[in-house]
Formats: structure tokens, sequence, C-alpha cells
């Protein structure tokens, strides 16, 4: 009876989360009247002549004309009907084919006589967006409950605190950006670790532990700059940089190994707690051998989590690179070298946690030793 | 020296001095990640499927990436089991998504970094970015198919009697230990990457609305969010593969008994 009550709570979840999520996806379809641009709604498309292009690197692609007919949905000019033409190429890599149903972003130029005239200017994705971010909340809710609610929050928070961040280096015209990133790593590692494993001495250690590696590492990354003068560093490769790159490039680096380092040392500092409940009469010796070990078992496959996350990212770029005659160093050079280094550095991080953590869990574990 | 060769044979002998043999191992499992990758790139210059060349590249990462960390052998084959398991689940959610998304290639504000480039290359960009996309969940998925494979085999190992209906819950359990901390890396590795991006946005006051329809914008975002629907897929999953594995090996052990 009781496994049949829960299991019908699950069944009701499970519906109520479709419906939230076919709510949300009908509402963001249908928006467009909270958007200041005017949105277009295709009802129709007539495609005209495609034309073979090649390039100075005998790439071979194609270029198609469309029309599109439809009407506008929001603003003044709501409910009238306006053509649109369009190119797309075979590659699509800076354009876009259009489909009936497809609503996209127009920019209006003039009205002559009955018709409006506009060109389109790029896709509508909102939708698609609350959509996988629905799946992933719903999942994590349903599948993790509690805790996925609390994984949940902590990501939410740090995500107002990084936005916050960021208009604060906006006002100071990136001058600062190090100390920015650099304090506010203190606060994302401290609320973090607060809302994943509350208040107590575990929290403090393993908050001590991350910040320690990461600024190791970053000391680490510093001195090795300044040895090799940072030959093969290419920072006029970083993408969409709109102030000084150096600091920036060491917040982003710092950041990036915070998470990891984060989560290592809570992996590793957990588990000794939970050994050295089930196991009083280990010595602090025994706890540093047992933390090392964890934390070598760990420390790979963390590296290769940024490691992708850095490098996966220049794919295209790194693909465009080869197909425009460049050679695989160049290529290698222009779109990779900054995120290899982001992750050797996250990776020196990751390593010299493993250490830092059991040392500081097996020395300052026990609340009667500290007192003594 | 390179900056990079002097970071990475620091990394070297940090990994060898903290974790000896398996520092070692897991060290040449990334520079032969790096190897696979760049390989996936060529072979895509060279027109060969994205899909195809993502999907054998992501089974062999995998694959490099459980079996050369230390590990037992259960654990280490469920894991792997479990993490090909994810990607392809991944796979028939990340291809219509991008499909539907429209975020392939490059956006208006690529166009600096493009200057002299032809971008006419007769190669499909949403099959590209698709293949972007998975490949950057990869290492999330091992880690995470790894700590949920090993956190059970210790307690297979401490309880060898637990029901199947047991250890299902208690992967749950393992579970929700580590998603907390995961969401972190995923968080800080992905926004660390987007810095300058995020700053870009609030330096052009782009407004909210542009900013939720923007091409680079949305591609990033989805990324973080593909690799946290991975990571929150892998614990069912795993525990499942894990669950058929150890009644597997009773089921045979029973019919040695039997004979």
């Amino acid at each position: 009876m009781q496994v049949l009550k829960m299991k019908r709570g699950l069944l009701w979840a499970w519906l109520i989360a479709m419906v939230v999520g076919g709510i949300l996806v009908w509402g963001t379809a249908h928006d467009a009247a909270f958007y200041r641009d005017p949105i277009m709604q295709v009802t129709g498309v007539t495609t005209g002549k495609t034309t073979k292009e090649t390039d100075d690197f005998h790439n071979v692609d194609s270029q198609t004309k469309q029309v599109l007919s439809g009407k506008i949905l929001n603003g003044k000019y709501q409910g009238q009907h306006l053509t649109v033409s369009n190119v797309y190429s075979y590659s699509r890599a800076m354009d876009q084919k259009y489909h009936v149903g497809s609503q996209l972003f127009v920019v209006v130029h003039s009205r002559n006589g009955q018709s409006l005239t506009a060109t389109a200017k790029d896709s509508k994705r909102d939708t698609t967006l609350v959509f996988m971010v629905w799946l992933v909340v719903a999942l994590l809710l349903l599948i993790m409950q509690f805790s996925g609610f609390m994984a949940f929050l902590s990501v939410a928070a740090n995500g107002v605190l990084f936005f916050l961040a960021i208009v604060l280096n906006g006002s100071t015209q990136g001058a600062q950006v190090l100390w920015i990133f650099g304090s506010l790593a203190v606060v994302f590692a401290a609320l973090t670790l607060w809302l994943v494993i509350g208040a107590n001495r575990q929290m403090l250690i393993t908050f001590a532990t991350t910040l320690g590696g990461t600024a190791f590492s970053i000391i680490v990354a510093l001195l090795v700059f300044h040895v090799t003068h940072e030959r093969g560093m290419y920072y006029e490769s970083m993408q969409y940089v709109t102030q000084l790159p150096r600091p920036l490039f060491l917040a982003e680096t710092l950041l990036g190994s915070l998470g990891a380092v984060m989560d290592e040392s809570t992996d590793i500092i957990s588990s000794l707690f939970a050994l050295k409940r089930e196991r009083p009469e280990l010595s602090a010796n025994q706890v540093f051998k047992s933390g090392r070990q964890i934390g070598s078992t760990i420390m790979g496959p963390l590296i290769n989590v940024l490691f992708f996350i850095f490098v996966a990212d220049t794919f295209p770029m790194a693909m465009l690179y080869l197909k425009n005659g460049n050679s695989w160093g160049y290529t290698f050079s222009m779109n990779m070298s900054m995120g290899v280094v982001q992750s050797l550095i996250s990776g020196i991080g990751i390593v010299l946690a493993v250490p830092l953590a059991s040392f500081l869990a097996s020395r300052f574990m026990d609340k009667k030793k500290v007192t003594a | 020296m390179s900056t990079i060769t002097v970071l990475g044979l620091v990394l070297l002998i940090l990994m060898v001095l903290v974790g000896g043999k398996a520092g070692a191992q897991s060290f040449l499992a990334l520079i032969l990640n790096f190897g696979l990758l760049y390989l996936a790139i060529v072979l895509v210059a060279f027109h060969f499927s994205p899909l195809i060349v993502t999907l054998v590249v992501g089974m062999l990462v995998l694959a490099l990436t459980i079996f050369m960390s230390s590990g037992d052998d259960l654990s280490s084959t469920v894991a792997f089991i479990a993490s090909a398991v994810v990607l392809v689940v991944l796979v028939l959610l990340i291809v219509p998504v991008e499909n539907w998304a429209l975020v392939q290639g490059f956006g208006p504000e690529d166009s600096e970094d493009l200057e002299g480039l032809s971008v006419l290359v007769g190669i499909k960009f949403v099959q590209v970015t698709t293949a972007t996309a998975i490949l950057s969940t990869l290492g999330a998925i091992a880690e995470a198919a790894m700590a949920i494979s090993a956190g059970l085999s210790e307690i297979l190992e401490q309880h060898p009697q637990v029901s199947t209906t047991a250890l299902l819950g208690d992967g749950i359990a393992v579970g929700k230990q580590i998603i907390g901390t995961t969401f972190n890396t995923l968080f800080f590795g992905f926004f660390g990457g987007f810095l300058a991006l995020f700053i870009w946005f609030t330096g052009v006051h782009y407004s909210f609305g542009e900013i939720l329809n923007d091409k680079i914008f949305v591609s990033e975002i989805l990324m973080i969010l593909f690799a946290m629907v991975s990571v929150i897929l892998t614990v069912p999953i795993t525990t499942w593969v894990m669950t058929r594995a150890v009644a597997g090996q009773r089921k045979r052990a029973a019919k040695q008994e039997n004979n």
C-alpha cells in the first residue's frame, strides 16, 4: 500500500513536470509581445535558385536564395504582412535557412504604400533555451529531489553573483578584473560549500583547501610565465576580448579551476571524515595516506572534465582554420594553445589540492587536538 | 622551452609525486585525449561525417579515461558501459535540440576573428556544433560514471549480499552526494571559459532579450545544460548497469554451485 502510494506520488510529479514544461515552451513560443524588436512569423517560403561557390582553397559550397512571406507578431507593425529575402549557404556558418513556422527578428526599414520592407536579422531562440533549462531542472528535481534542489540553488546563487561581478567589472572598465574575480572566488567557494556541506568544521577545512589549491596553481603559473617569458602563449587568439587580455585570462583560469578543486576537496575530505567516524583509532598519518589514495584516483578524470570544456569549444574555429589552408601547428597556436594552458594550470591546482586536503583533514579533523 | 611544455612537465612531475604510477597513467591519458580531439578536428576537415567521427572518438576517449585510471575491474567495466549508454542517449537529445536552436557556426561577435577567413567551406556547421557540444561533455560523463560505480562497488565490498533493489537506492544516494559539487565544476568550468563573452555583453549594452536570443550565448548555455543533463542521467544509468552486472554475476555463481 505504502509503495503504491509512493509510486502514485511519483507519477503525479512526472505528470506535473510535463505540464509545466509544455506551458513554458508554448508560452515562450508566443512571447513576441514582450520584445521591442519586431518579430516575423514565416507563413510561406519560395526557394530561388542555387549558385555554386568555390573559394581560394577549393572549398565547394552553394548559396541559395529564399523569399519568406509572413506577418509581424508584435510592436506597431503587428499583424501586417511582409516579404523578406534571405540567402543561405550549404554550410550555414553565418546564415540561416528558415521554414514555414520559423520566428525571426527583422529590421523594418520603411513603409511604402501597402507593404513593409525589412531584412532578416536573426532567428528567435528563447524557446529552445527555456526547454533545455526546464529539462535540467525537472530531471534534477525528479531524480535527485532535495539534493537536486540544493544543487540547483547553489548554481543559481553563483549565477547571480557572477552577473553582479560582471556589472562591477564593467563599471570599473575592467581595470580590476583579477581583484574582482579573485575576491569573488572566495565568496563563491564559501557560499557553495555552505550550501552543499553546511556550516561546520568539515566545511572550513574544505574551504581552506579550495582556496589554497587554487591560489597555489596561479602562483605556479605566474612563476612558469616568468621563467619562460610566456613563449607560445597567444593572447591575441583569445575570443571576445574587450579589455586587457592577460588579467582577463588569469581570471578565467582562476574561476575555471575553482570549481574542480572544490569538487575534488569536497570528495576527499568527506570520505576522510566518514573513514574517521567508522574507525576512530586511525592515526593522522594513516588518514593522510588514504586521502592521497582517494585523491590520486579522482584527479585524472577531473582534469579531463576541464580539458574537454576548455578545448572542445575551439572545434569549429580550428576546423575553419584548417579548411583555410593553415598548417596544423598554426591552427593549434591560434585556437587551442590558450585552452591547453588553462587546462594545465587547473590541472596543477587539482593535483596540489590532493596533499593539501589530506594534510589539513588529517591534522585538523579532531576537535580535541586543536584545543589541546 | 615554451610555456606549455614547462607547465606540462610541472603537471607530470606533480602527478607522479602525488599519484605514483596511477598519476603517470592519468597524464598519459590526458595527452592521448588531446591527440584524439585534434584527430577528430582533422578528420572533420577532411569531410568525414562529424557525427560518426564524434561517436567513435567519444567512445575511445571514454575508454581511455576510464580504463587508464586506477579502479577495480568491475567498477571500470560498469563505468565504461554506462558512460557509453549515456553518450548515445545524449546524442539523441543533442542532435534535435541543436537543429531546433539554430546556433550552428559563428555569430556576429566572431566577425573580428573571422576576418580573412572563408566561411563557405562546404561542411554543415550544424553537425560541427553538435560534435562540439557532445565532445565538451565527455569528461563530465566519464567522471560521474566512475564516481558512481566506485561508490557502488565499495558498498558491494562491505555488504556483498545487498539486494539489487537496495543497490538502486544506494546508487541514487551516491549520486545525491556528488551532484552538488559536480554541477559547480561544470558551472565554473564553463563560466570561466565564457567570462570574456559575458563582459562583452555588458560592455556593448545588449538588452536582456538580445542576450537570450544571441547565437553564441544560446550555444554556450546549451553546452552547459547538455553537460548537466549528462551528469544527471549518468546516475540512474550507471546504477542500473551495476545492478545488471551484479545480477549476472550472482546467476553465474548460482549455476556453478548447482553444477
